[in-house]
């Protein structure tokens, strides 16, 4: 029997961060590299319909900020994680956020940009 | 949608169709229709459908996924995403910022090295990819000489279709 995989979810707002960037909607491009990524490395995503509302307080400012995103969805193996972090990693620097929204089985993490 | 083997993308450029078998153009038709079926991003369907439905078809030819995601349909089918999401306000088409940040993310090892090669202040190039200046044309049209580059005029997409 196969191992049993992890179900890993993740957000990406619709908008640039109103710090690092202009509080825009991303150009079409970004979510194309996303697509690209996702089915190269794993090639099963879900897409949710919808998207999702949220409202947090950022780190730097401590104001609180409200964001819409939209989510995906991945089965995964746990040796596959790393890869999922690396792209989430590389989606802050795309997507110009300070770090994205991942859970784990249920697990939240947040992911940042790469630190060099 | 695919005029003389040409299909006209969001950024008003060229994708030649031309070597796209019988089997090919019909995946194309019914991605249009699924698109014009769906045509409310928000709701995922056509997303849903079309990564599935072109990254089976080329899988099945026995192509890596690499490869499936550098094909034409593949790209078509994207820019039939894109539209949706612009349309649905999820996405916004890219000006000139964008295309610059995506030259230096691919062609440069920083923004340090981009500026070096073309002369730009990195202060004021942070500033611009930031959205919060803008580079005048003829500015940007040096800076972009020096590394072979040149801005080029098109016409606006017509987001739908």
């Amino acid at each position: 029997m196969a191992a049993p995989l992890l179900e890993c979810s993740f957000l990406i707002p619709l908008k640039r961060d109103t710090n690092l960037s202009d509080g825009q909607p991303h150009a079409p491009e970004r979510w194309e590299w996303l697509y690209d990524e996702l089915f190269d490395r794993f090639r099963g995503v879900t897409f949710p319909p919808l998207t999702y509302l949220g409202v947090y307080e950022d780190p730097d400012t401590h104001s609180r900020v409200r964001d819409e995103s939209k989510k995906y969805i991945l089965a995964i193996e746990d040796s596959q994680l790393d890869e999922l972090r690396q792209l989430l990693s590389a989606a802050c620097v795309l997507f110009e956020q300070k770090c994205t929204y991942l859970s784990i089985a249920g697990r939240v993490e947040f992911v940042g940009p790469p630190s060099s | 949608m695919i005029h003389a083997n040409k299909y006209f993308d969001l950024r008003g450029q060229i994708i030649d169709a031309s070597t796209l078998d019988e089997e090919e153009r019909q995946l194309i038709d019914k991605l249009q229709q699924f698109s014009d079926d769906h045509p409310d991003a928000r709701t995922a369907e056509y997303e849903s459908y079309w990564i599935r439905r072109v990254g089976d078809f080329y899988l099945a030819r026995g192509l890596s996924r690499r490869d499936v995601t550098r094909t034409v349909v593949w790209r078509i089918a994207q820019d039939l995403n894109s539209r949706l999401m612009i349309a649905a306000g999820l996405a916004k088409v890219h000006d000139y910022r964008d295309e610059l940040e995506n030259l230096i993310l691919l062609k440069y090892k920083s923004r340090r090295a981009f500026c070096e090669a073309t002369g730009l202040s990195e202060d004021m190039l942070s500033h611009v990819l930031a959205k919060r200046k803008n580079l005048g044309i003829q500015t940007l049209a040096d800076a972009l000489a020096k590394i072979g580059y040149t801005i080029h005029i098109t016409q606006v997409p017509d987001i739908l279709h």
